[in-house]
């Protein structure tokens, strides 16, 4: 097949052409900008969201003898995306001098569950054999912080915590 | 930057790729009609990628579905607008693809040697239906769950096989969690990939024989007894081919401006029209009325012209005639005459069928709904639910059925206010010292939604100046107990039949829920809540 003459017709305008290629690309980057946007915003939004959690009741004070920390779990309704979950949780509870101290469960270095060794009287993590001490300080090993605390309160002998929050 | 692009064409060839695509000729009178193609193609894209972003909220089976849906169009950020595209980006696609077959059709685009381009186009339009039916189950809503239950009724009208054909589509044989995942895999993953396929071969046969020359009516073309018609006919293209522009930019910017008019279209119905969620599907719900998606209504019309029997001929044989006619259209319909005056027969079959798809298609916009409209409180639907989830009966008797630790809770409504009961529910002890029931550290939207159920039983209470509201403004028509006129329906055992948020509904606007009330509505007279007092009243006593 022979190749077909392109000016046969009309001669090709330059600056119509011009035109039209700007126009392509500008109609273009509006649909573009519409779609790419709000699919970023849709997609990224999880980075900027955040959610107020609430007080969760983890016990009867009761239930804590003497001043070594104590673990207590506890079920916390909650939404998880769109599901109603009951998660379970927990929380090493410290009693110092009358002051309530919860621990965050999880390992300051890379989140492993530790536990409290009473002949010791240390916290120790079974990962990468960090330690800290009552007050929850880095005692030795790769911790690069002290333990994390979330927010307790004592309400008619019950405590209450708010995990996932920071005590700032 | 040159030696760039040289070492890029040395490895890939994308020059002589450009010249083929881009630089081709394209035959002179090619206009607007045109673009229904491209069109259909940027709709595509649309759905793809709105699909794969909705597709990361989304939860396929029965038990959460509804509510990922419903998350990601509330409170996902943008998620409402995404949801909203897709929604009517399909509706879209069915259109385009709809009209871009039309204009193929009535142009004999189809005939030599454009065959094997019709028969995968038209596998597309069925990939495209495919696509709106599997989709619509998905946000497994009222409207999701009786539209696919009756599709699979369809299937089931199948002579011999039936049975076993809608078995396979609903995954057993009931519509649940097999089907929802099934129709997911299918719309998510089977689909598109066959449409990717088949596109690919269509895409690739448009440029390969170039875009069909609008048809002519030249005596010069003979018929298909004449052995050179066909050399005839490339050479006449090929003549029109070097008449016309390159691609690339003149019949791209038609295509681009074609393409931004239907997205503002499609972005205007998304941001004012939006996107709806009915109900959750409820297989025990008989109030409700199924209707399909606009698309499917002519269809949806049609099978009530079909009584007993001949249903079959209505949901087989129909259908596999219109297909097996469109399939087969480019081998019953050939030879060199492909403008509209030299296809009279054809062509006027062709406005024939679109006259009666319109016509049904209006027909089953119209017909009446046969189900009385209630208006349901979508908290107290949740709080329901929320009753059996938690499994309140196992304490609680309501309606004959459940436990007896618990009070029976028929009556709560008129028994306990709505603070009362919140109070309750977020901390029972504190509210009844003594109770057996436990703190189910319910959230904030889960008491709301109870409270809402709960004060719904019995009726809700009603104001010592229910009595006064019926006499002013009722008593003129109807009777109650006694007091009033004769003229309209007696109401004095209304109970009987509807309930109290039916009588409020229809006292707002009874034209609504029954097209031939001789009854005006009370929206402007009486305020919501008197209203709502009116109807709790009548309900009350009205057992």
């Amino acid at each position: 097949m022979a190749k077909s003459n392109p000016h046969t017709n009309e001669p090709e305008n330059p600056q119509r052409r011009t035109f039209l290629v700007g126009a392509i690309t500008a109609l273009g980057g509006f649909i573009s900008f519409i779609l790419g946007g709000s699919g970023l915003v849709y997609f990224l939004s999880p980075a900027w969201s955040s959610k107020k959690e609430d007080w969760v009741e983890v016990g009867p004070v009761g239930n804590i003898q003497g001043t070594s920390p104590v673990k207590m779990d506890y079920v916390k309704r909650k939404m998880d995306g769109w599901e109603v979950i009951e998660s379970p949780g927990s929380v090493w509870m410290v009693n110092k001098g009358g002051n309530w101290i919860a621990y965050d469960p999880h390992c300051t270095h890379l989140g492993c569950p530790y536990r409290w060794d009473e002949s010791k009287g240390l916290f120790l993590c079974p990962c990468h054999n960090g330690v800290f001490n009552k007050d929850g300080v880095v005692m030795s090993g790769p911790p690069p912080r002290p333990l994390r605390q979330f927010p307790v309160k004592l309400e008619n002998g019950t405590l209450y915590i708010i995990p996932e929050e920071k005590v700032s | 930057m040159k030696t760039l692009l040289d070492w890029l064409d040395e490895r890939t060839g994308w020059r002589k790729l450009k010249e083929v695509i881009l630089d081709r000729h394209i035959p002179k009178g090619v206009d607007w009609r045109y673009t229904l193609g491209s069109i259909t193609l940027f709709f595509f894209l649309l759905q793809v990628v709105t699909g794969m972003l909705l597709a990361m909220h989304y939860s396929p089976s029965p038990d959460h579905a509804y509510d990922s849906v419903k998350y990601l169009t509330d409170q996902v950020p943008m998620g409402r607008f995404i949801r909203g595209l897709h929604k009517w980006g399909a509706t879209g696609m069915v259109v385009s693809v709809f009209l871009h077959l039309l204009r193929v059709f009535f142009m004999g685009a189809y005939k030599y040697p454009r065959e094997v381009t019709w028969l995968t186009g038209v596998f597309l339009f069925f990939f495209v239906i495919g696509f709106g039916f599997t989709g619509y189950l998905l946000p497994w809503d009222q409207k999701a769950f009786w539209a696919t239950t009756v599709g699979a009724h369809m299937v089931e009208q199948v002579p011999y096989f039936g049975g076993a054909l809608a078995k396979i589509m609903r995954g057993g044989q009931d519509l649940g969690a097999v089907t929802l995942a099934r129709f997911y895999a299918i719309h998510v993953l089977v689909f598109p990939f066959l449409a990717l396929l088949f596109m690919g071969v269509h895409l690739f046969l448009v440029v390969w024989h170039g875009i069909s020359a609008p048809p002519e009516r030249d005596s010069a073309l003979g018929d298909r007894r004449d052995h050179d018609w066909k050399a005839h006919l490339n050479a006449r293209y090929l003549e029109l081919k070097a008449q016309g522009k390159s691609f690339w930019p003149y019949i791209i910017f038609k295509d681009t401006v074609a393409i931004t008019v239907v997205f503002l279209i499609v972005m205007g119905l998304a941001i004012w029209k939006g996107v709806e969620l009915e109900d959750l599907a409820n297989p025990t719900d008989t109030t409700y009325n199924p209707r399909p998606e606009w698309y499917f209504l002519s269809v949806f019309q049609l099978l009530k012209y079909f009584p007993g029997k001949w249903e079959a001929f209505g949901i087989v044989i129909l259908p596999l005639i219109v297909v097996t006619a469109l399939v087969a259209l480019p081998f019953y319909d050939r030879g060199p005459r492909r403008h509209p005056a030299d296809r009279k027969l054809l062509v006027g079959a062709g406005w024939l069928a679109i006259l009666g798809v319109v016509i049904l298609t209006i027909q089953g916009a119209r017909s009446p709904l046969i189900n009385p409209m209630g208006e349901k409180n979508p908290m107290v639907m949740e709080g329901k639910r929320l009753y059996v989830e938690l499994h309140c009966e196992y304490c609680h008797t309501l309606h004959g059925q459940g436990g007896t630790v618990g009070p029976v809770l028929d009556d709560v409504g008129i028994r306990r206010d709505r603070a009362w009961l919140a109070n309750h529910f977020r901390n029972p002890k504190k509210i009844s010292p003594g109770t057996k029931m436990p703190n189910f550290n319910l959230l904030d939207g889960e008491v709301e939604a109870l409270v809402a159920y709960m004060s719904s039983l019995g009726g809700g209470a009603f104001t010592a100046k229910a009595p006064k509201l019926f006499e002013d403004n009722c008593a003129t028509c109807h009777k109650f107990h006694g007091v009033g006129e004769d003229i309209a329906v007696d109401l004095s055992h209304i109970a009987a039949v509807r309930d109290s948020s039916y009588i409020a509904a229809y006292t707002k606007d009874p034209l609504k829920l029954n097209p031939d009330a001789a009854m005006q509505g009370y929206a402007d007279q009486l305020t919501p809540e008197e209203i709502q007092d009116l109807a709790n009243y009548l309900y009350q006593q009205g057992k």
